[in-house]
């Protein structure tokens, strides 16, 4: 009990520390949080409206509802690369986990998420649309992506100890995956033939998912399942990585 | 007593690699092509390290340079696995490594404080209960809630000292211990390590000074190139660290072709070095300059010693001690380097030590001296017992008095009335 006591308070202290770090000093402080969002959105409804209408309803909303899960899945898989060269004073603790930096990592992310949430809540009260019984459903897929967001962190942190490549590898493989990811249009759009490389993307299908809460239309439970199985599976597979190679990173760092 | 750390044939590898991080490039062209040696080469840090540590008991370890010291403090708290064999734990280890390492300097005082303590174990609870007690120990009462960052060197490791020697831990780890602040922080310091054992907890200390080596351990671990030389009791330890000394600089002189004679030329006493630098003079002076060979008590003394480079060297270090006839240190001094000291190391030349007044009681002392390369691994010269100081009694001593330390006391008497 105490041990998990310790856990918590650990991962909690740390998150706050890093969101602390990030604001500290600046003037607008916890307000860039939202800045940063809120100006990706005006930039793509700009674009999809008045220069290539999609002709989707209520479209700030439309985005912003995918936008937000997105951002917090790029920013945890950028920052993972370099996750435990950043924080050597900390993996040199003794009673240390080097794993708990993935977990707070995912943390403060999901804390800019949430931070901005209200903004995406005005936006549908402006469309008219109020929140359904279906918001609910958002803990769960918050649940889904934060252990996909472990799992493929885990993974990435670990490989980049040995292969400094993967850091950029990464971060070139995110910006390809914001394309195959529906944030700025329907899925429903993209031909038939292509529609299982969308299912075996959890990022797309919880985006989908999350879109489908805030805007209360059915969510589709099969793909849902198949991308929790598929992030649980990740998750196994990045804590196997890690636990692996566990003392060289150590040694490595 | 139990035993609460148990190490078994504890070794070390590490790789040494050429280029350190490898780019995945490598790795792929290293698999097609089949070779496998990338010029990394492995050196064995530590080599079959077996030692215990009992409840209760403080171990010290001493070691030159690069004799694994820190590798092996570093396998003891957790980080990293030995190679080979095997370390255990009975017991929660506190570790005064890398002191405030986990500190942010932006964030202030109480807040590191708060991190520093969930780091070492504890829930935030427990950190809280006993934050007051931590900011008095560290006497950071009125800057506790300013960003660390604008601390003073002193002020931020007495915070790091604090927190991290507060929380409950069965043994400690310490590196370099009472390195921390000015000297009345480093007596509290003590006095806490004390009290630790009072209360029955471990310690391993580090450190490379050997009195404060004897001062506080019960056993001391000798680490010569990875290995154990010896564990016992601090005397016989610290002689085999001298010892070991002397056995690196026969070595060295042995590849440089140099026969070591035990005594090299000399008509009392003991030499050794690897003659790459020599002391070839030593004068005792008195107030005006003129050599002696006795001293009365609290006057003056000039040392002068002239040396030759015997090869190029670039630097050098150099120590001057007074010691008693059964070898009590009384005094000594020493300078790291003499390059940054007085410039360019020159062919020869004479140093000259003075000490205005040198108060010694009276009886036989030696003035030993030695010169060193600058990571203190071997002797260039060491003139051991070599220079005898014959110190004397003022005229007026009325009461008797001994010991090393020259102290006029004052005897008076009087009857209850």
């Amino acid at each position: 009990m105490k041990n998990f006591t310790h856990h918590r308070d650990l991962i909690l202290n740390l998150a706050r520390r890093n969101f602390i770090l990030a604001y500290k000093g600046s003037t607008l402080g916890i307000l860039w949080s939202a800045l940063l969002p809120l100006s990706q959105l005006l930039v793509l409804v700009f674009v999809f409206r008045r220069i290539l209408p999609l002709g989707i309803e209520d479209f700030p909303a439309f985005v912003f509802a995918a936008l937000l899960p997105w951002n917090w899945f790029s920013n945890s898989i950028n920052s993972a690369s370099n996750i435990f060269l950043v924080n050597r004073d900390l993996m040199r603790q003794p009673h240390f986990a080097p794993r708990t930096l993935v977990v707070v990592d995912a943390l403060t992310n999901l804390l800019t998420y949430l931070i901005s949430l209200p903004i995406l809540l005005a936006l549908l009260t402006l469309h008219g649309r109020g929140v359904t019984i279906s918001l609910l459903f958002f803990p769960l897929l918050v649940l889904i992506q934060g252990i996909l967001i472990v799992g493929l962190s885990l993974i990435i942190a670990t490989l980049n100890v040995f292969y400094r490549d993967v850091a950029h590898i990464v971060s070139v493989a995110v910006m390809l995956l914001f394309w195959f990811t529906p944030v700025f249009y329907q899925s429903k759009i993209v031909p038939e033939k292509y529609h299982f490389l969308y299912t075996l993307n959890p990022m797309a299908v919880l985006v989908e998912s999350y879109r489908a809460v805030f805007f209360g239309t059915p969510l589709e439970w099969s793909s849902l399942l198949l991308s929790f199985i598929l992030s649980v599976m990740l998750c196994g597979l990045g804590y196997i990585i890690y636990q692996r190679q566990l003392h060289d990173i150590i040694d490595a760092i | 007593m139990p035993e609460i750390l148990i190490a078994e044939g504890v070794s070390k590898r590490f790789k040494l690699h050429r280029n350190r991080p490898t780019t995945l490039k490598e790795t792929v062209i290293r698999r097609l092509t089949g070779r496998y040696d990338n010029g990394s080469t492995t050196y064995w840090a530590l080599r079959d390290v077996s030692f215990s540590l009992e409840q209760g008991r403080r171990l010290g370890i001493i070691g030159h340079n690069g004799a694994g010291k820190s590798t092996l403090l570093r396998l003891v708290c957790g980080l990293g696995r030995p190679t080979k064999g095997e370390i255990r734990r009975m017991g929660h280890v506190g570790s005064l490594l890398e002191l405030g390492s986990g500190f942010n300097p932006e964030m202030t005082g109480r807040e590191n404080l708060m991190t520093g303590g969930i780091l070492s174990g504890l829930t935030k609870g427990q950190v809280t209960a006993s934050q007051d007690e931590i900011i008095a120990f560290a006497e950071l009462e009125e800057f506790i809630d300013q960003p660390v960052r604008t601390y003073s060197t002193g002020m931020y490791l007495r915070l790091a000292f604090a927190t991290a020697i507060h929380f409950d831990s069965d043994f400690l780890v310490v590196d370099e211990v009472l390195a921390v602040g000015d000297s009345r922080f480093k007596q509290k310091c003590q006095q806490r390590l004390r009290l630790l054992r009072i209360s029955g907890k471990s310690l391993i200390i580090v450190s490379h000074d050997l009195e404060q080596i004897r001062a506080l351990c019960d056993e001391v671990l000798v680490l010569e190139e990875g290995r154990v030389e010896i564990q016992g009791n601090p005397e016989d330890a610290i002689k085999c660290y001298a010892d070991l000394m002397r056995r690196r600089t026969e070595r060295r002189a042995a590849e440089l072709g140099i026969a070591i004679r035990p005594n090299l030329k000399t008509e009392q006493g003991i030499r050794l070095g690897t003659q790459e630098a020599t002391i070839c003079a030593v004068h005792l002076l008195d107030g005006e300059n003129r050599n002696i060979d006795h001293l009365i008590s609290g006057s003056s003394l000039a040392i002068e010693i002239e040396y030759l480079v015997q090869r190029p060297l670039p630097d050098m270090a150099l120590t001057l001690g007074i010691f008693s006839e059964n070898n009590v240190k009384c005094f000594e001094t020493s300078i790291a380097s003499i390059r940054t000291t007085f410039g360019q190391l020159a062919e020869k030349g004479t140093f000259r030590c003075h000490l205005p007044e040198l108060p010694l009681l009276a009886g036989r002392y030696y003035v030993n001296l030695s010169l060193h390369p600058m990571d203190w691994s071997y002797v260039y010269d060491n003139h051991w017992q070599m220079h005898p100081l014959q110190v004397m009694n003022e005229k007026t001593m009325l009461a008797y008095v001994s010991g090393v330390v020259l102290v006029r006391p004052d005897w008076s008497f009087r009857t209850k009335e």
